[in-house]
């Protein structure tokens, strides 16, 4: 037998009645120091008592406050927020976190693939449609003068790009080949971790991207 | 961060990434599940950390004294881009499309309340008093429960609580009112409710069934010992919650 909550009437009162959030701040509303300290329970007695004066009648802080409290509960930004940084991480995040990087100042350097309305390109889903394989260089290789990668079908366009592991892109280039020299002006250090990844257009504002994958020269310093 | 006020924007760009990127992705993965949300939100909150010379965040290391560690403000601006950038690209003109196919009614309750983000109360006052006067609360929360479904669906994460108002429960029964003035009544007898709470006792009610945050959440926030005290303390805050609105002649039930 179920027993009603006894706080569903109030529940059910909050949700019709409640004043919509605004999106805007006013001059009142707390600075992001005090909300998220006072998401993570920091303040003292008189700064936690003068903030929640504001928060109980300011829709837009408490939900901020809610919402920062819930991201900080959560386990994967609870374990940065505790070590920022941190050593020991898996090899994954030697690996994706660079890449992340790399693919960030992609976007940024490059010019985004809109339409007049402004409204953000196709993406291919992964896994959708067929994506460039990189064939090298992968992993530790005696050198790398080339990129190469397998062919789309369908595709009349390839976008590689290389980037530094800070995610600097040292070199990018478009083309309608499966094979991209790079110039004499890009130095690739022995035993330093390098990111790449290739882009195939295959249709109107459609590309189909493939992994960023890591290499490395050999001879460097172990890693 | 002192070191970010000393190098030169390249390197302290590079030592502020160095150190947080990390947290900074877990906080953008804490609202978005989308790889290309991601990537395009982690691009998003460089960008605007590095404007000007890295101006923010070297404005915040010229404050005196932080009230909270770095890193949880941190995940407070990232919280912030992350939003705008989710409001930005499902702004106006992407929503407006999806709500064109659908009836006038639920049209002009995605715009009151998805766009210009009334609470639904007013949206329903709004609405009746443009061109639906015989408009019925329970009608008005139906087609709310719909146009909330059909914008939502499809998405994930946390940031959809983010974006908008929360829904109105799914059992909403159809409430005693139904004149505009009827309900402005009431939605202001609860506001004045409410507002004989002191702030933390109001604090805690809204952040525990409002955003519905779990009770030892709620308790760092307002300063309690534990989820038990939030427990008592809503409670108890509802029984004047009820006697405040039986004192103006209202039971809860009626509302």
């Amino acid at each position: 037998m179920s027993h009603p909550d006894p706080l569903d009437p109030l529940r059910r009162v909050l949700a019709v009645h409640a004043s919509g959030a605004p999106e805007e701040p006013t001059l009142e509303c707390l600075d992001d120091d005090t909300l998220a300290a006072l998401a993570e329970g920091s303040l003292g007695v008189a700064a936690r008592a003068a903030a929640l004066g504001h928060v109980a009648s300011c829709p837009r802080c408490r939900s901020i406050v809610a919402s920062v409290a819930r991201a900080l509960a959560d386990p994967g930004v609870a374990r940065e927020v505790a070590s920022p940084g941190g050593a020991g991480r898996p090899r994954f995040y030697q690996i994706a976190l660079p890449a992340a990087a790399a693919a960030v100042l992609l976007l940024l350097a490059w010019p985004r693939h809109t339409d007049e309305g402004g409204s953000p390109p196709h993406r291919s889903p992964p896994g959708a449609t067929a994506v460039p394989l990189l064939r090298s260089p992968v992993g530790v290789v005696a050198q790398a003068e080339t990129l190469r990668w397998t062919s789309v079908a369908g595709a009349d366009r390839y976008r590689a790009t290389l980037f530094d592991s800070h995610g600097r892109v040292l070199f990018d280039t478009q083309l309608a080949e499966t094979l991209a020299a790079l110039p004499d002006s890009v130095v690739l250090d022995p035993g330093r971790p390098y990111l790449w990844k290739v882009e195939a257009r295959t249709g109107w504002q459609r590309w189909s991207a493939s992994g960023l994958v890591e290499f490395s020269i050999a001879g460097g310093p172990p890693r | 961060m002192a070191q970010l006020q000393q190098a030169g924007p390249e390197a302290a760009w590079d030592l502020f990434l160095d150190r947080y990127r990390r947290l900074i992705f877990a906080a953008i993965r804490h609202y978005a599940q989308d790889y290309d949300d991601v990537m395009d939100v982690f691009a998003r909150v460089c960008e605007t950390l590095r404007a000007d010379d890295l101006g923010k965040l070297r404005a915040y290391a010229a404050q005196p004294d932080h009230r909270a560690r770095c890193s949880t403000w941190l995940v407070t601006v990232v919280r912030h881009l992350t939003v705008d950038w989710f409001r930005h690209r499902d702004g106006r003109r992407h929503v407006s499309a999806i709500a064109e196919q659908w009836p006038p009614l639920r049209r002009r309750i995605f715009e009151h309340v998805f766009i210009h983000h009334h609470s639904h109360v007013a949206a329903y006052e709004m609405i009746r008093a443009e061109n639906a006067p015989t408009l019925s609360f329970g009608e008005f929360l139906s087609e709310l429960r719909a146009a909330y479904r059909a914008v939502t669906d499809g998405k994930r994460g946390h940031v959809l609580r983010e974006l908008w108002p929360a829904p109105p429960p799914d059992a909403e029964p159809e409430p005693a009112a139904t004149s505009p003035g009827d309900v402005a009544e009431r939605s202001q007898l609860v506001e004045q409710a409410l507002g004989s709470l002191d702030a933390e006792d109001r604090t805690a009610v809204e952040l525990y069934i409002l955003d519905e945050l779990p009770g030892a959440l709620v308790a760092h926030i307002v300063g309690l010992p534990n989820a038990k005290a939030v427990y008592n303390r809503v409670y108890r805050a509802l029984a004047v919650l009820r006697q405040r609105l039986e004192q103006a002649g209202v039971r809860l039930e009626d509302l």
